[in-house]
């Protein structure tokens, strides 16, 4: 069986904002030192380039048109993915897999901070018929109707995802490349205002600014590369559906991604072999549905766990030890790679001063409002 | 260059403003179509039932998602129940609203489906999940055939 690994990683920023560079140069930064870390000359090396990008968030059309120079792969077989940076990685382990390529380059980037109307590009994902003209709240409003609904169904309580908040902004203070950290306590946040009743702005990720770009090898290849390379073991992928009357609200999408992810890295009991993990929180209640979904715990039993301590950096299973996008910032179809990324660093044992032992690591990414549909990656060392 | 030379001048640093201004008709479909028709010219509302395997679902669609065959047309109260409550202080824009909105998850009777619209006549500290709640629509000769006829939900007195 071919193996795929990760033979280099390079990133750029995180930052709130970027106004010295244009994104394509945030790119080509984080691309560098991707192929420098690689040891590759990529003009030379690489074979296919997979670039992860939705149109509205850029502002033109055709995005996957102005991707190959940036990244060295001008004259190469080059595609972009609508999709998250771990969507992204998977289709990169498929070529590799399948032998059309021997070294492919992963891509994703955010240039948020360019984003003039937010808002209304969250709500142009809504549909236009049943659901967009619908009001002239915040398109936040989907996500605290889910916070709502699956706080119900499993009878967690605002502190529970207050101490997410907390968590995860704390976790950042040891992350250099986390601009929304901050020392922050549960009832810091309970006692902020919910803007986005029963969502508190605290409990919603800012954007940031920043690329991330993967170098992925076969597993000879990278062996000569680097010959302690990290792998991925598994990756998974799934949408529920689009229509709001039949999805979950209970992230079943991460539940059946994880299912494929796990079922491919040959994991059978997350729990006792995931050693750490990274999981979308965008919204702090979701990083509680992702826990679940990814079978680190028992539906309804995270707020104990939480509590207890038992995803906290010293804890039995770190959750979001970067900081999670709560503190790194929302990175659009970056916020995969970002997870991704945390978790090379930690099976490398490159994560500085928030390093913890680990051998299996998973990165989880939501595809944001308004969908149910997310990927799921195992890595290993 | 890019690693040693970076502007350091915030004020040197340029940027474009640009705007994206385009327009579309959004097409309502042939179930879409059925409903806010019905809705328009009758005031009543309009499910969808899988001829296979019975899920009722609203908004209607004229395919189950869930078998892949097809379904028909069932008329439905319109009335439905507060699945969950959302109270919203800011709009698209990030601007604060006047009067903050109320959205609402809504399961509607005699279905499997839901909608998600404006919950008025009530204030949010008011509002329970679980409320038996009935749709407000805009005088008939003011309707025009879309999801903005329902002007919002409101609880039964
Ligand atoms: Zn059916």
């Amino acid at each position: 069986m071919v193996r795929v690994a990760v033979v280099g990683a390079g990133y750029s920023g995180f930052n709130a904002n970027s106004p010295d560079l244009s994104w394509k140069e945030i790119t080509y930064e984080a691309a560098v030192r991707a192929y420098e870390d690689a040891g590759i000359n990529p003009r030379r090396d690489i074979d296919a380039v997979v670039t992860c990008a939705e149109d509205f968030w850029e502002g033109f059309a055709i995005f996957d048109e102005f991707c190959p120079d940036q990244l060295g792969g001008v004259l190469k077989p080059t595609f972009t993915v609508t999709a998250d940076f771990l969507f992204g990685l998977a289709n990169g382990v498929m070529l590799i897999k399948s032998g059309l390529a021997e070294i492919a380059v992963v891509e994703a980037h955010s240039k948020a901070s360019d984003i003039l109307t937010f808002g209304n590009v969250v709500k142009f994902a809504y549909d236009p018929v049943w659901l967009r003209p619908v009001g002239r709240g915040h398109p936040f409003y989907l996500a605290a109707l889910e916070k709502s609904y699956y706080s119900n169904l499993r009878g967690y309580c605002d502190y529970t995802y207050a101490e997410v908040v907390a968590k995860n902004r704390k976790n950042g203070r040891l992350n250099p490349d986390a601009p929304y950290s901050a020392d922050l306590t549960a009832d810091d946040v309970l006692s902020s205002e919910p803007l986005f009743y029963p969502l508190r702005k605290l409990e919603i990720a800012e954007r940031s600014d920043g690329a991330v770009v993967f170098v992925l090898a076969k597993g000879d290849i990278a062996r000569e590369l680097n010959p302690e390379p990290v792998w991925i073991d598994g990756v998974g992928w799934n949408s529920e559906t689009s229509n709001y009357d039949t999805m979950s609200f209970t992230a079943v999408y991460a539940m059946k991604a994880a299912e494929m992810a796990y079922d491919m890295a040959g994991i059978e009991n997350p729990a006792k072999e995931i050693d750490v993990a990274e999981v979308d929180d965008r919204f702090a209640y979701k990083e509680v549905q992702h826990i679940e979904a990814l079978k680190l715990a028992k539906a309804g039993e995270v707020d104990e766990l939480l509590e207890s301590g038992y995803f906290g950096r010293k804890g039995e299973i770190p959750v979001n030890v970067s900081g999670g996008s709560l503190s790194v910032g929302n990175l659009l179809e970056a916020t995969g790679a970002q997870k991704a990324l945390e978790i090379v660093l930690q099976l490398r044992g490159e994560a500085g001063r928030r390093q913890v032992d680990a051998e299996i690591g998973v990165a989880q990414v939501w595809r944001y409002l308004p969908t149910a549909t997310g990927a799921v990656a195992v890595f290993s060392r | 260059m890019v690693f040693n030379e970076k502007i350091t001048n915030p004020a040197e640093l340029r940027h474009v403003q640009g705007r994206i201004e385009l327009y579309w008709i959004y097409t309502s479909g042939e179930a879409g179509d059925v409903f806010f028709k019905k809705l328009r010219d009758e005031g009543k509302f309009t499910a969808s039932k899988c001829r296979k395997c019975g899920h009722v679902f609203f908004p209607p669609r004229i395919y189950c998602e869930f078998d892949f065959s097809e379904t028909e047309y069932m008329e439905i109260s319109g009335e439905g129940c507060v699945l969950a409550f959302s109270v919203i202080s800011y709009d698209s824009d990030g601007n604060r609203l006047e009067k903050p909105e109320i959205y609402a998850l809504i399961g509607m009777d005699g279905t499997d489906g839901k909608i998600i619209h404006l919950l008025g006549e009530i204030e949010p500290e008011n509002i329970e999940t679980g409320m038996k709640v009935v749709p407000v629509l805009k005088p008939k000769d003011q309707r025009e055939g879309k999801i903005t006829d329902i002007l919002y939900f409101k609880p039964v007195s």
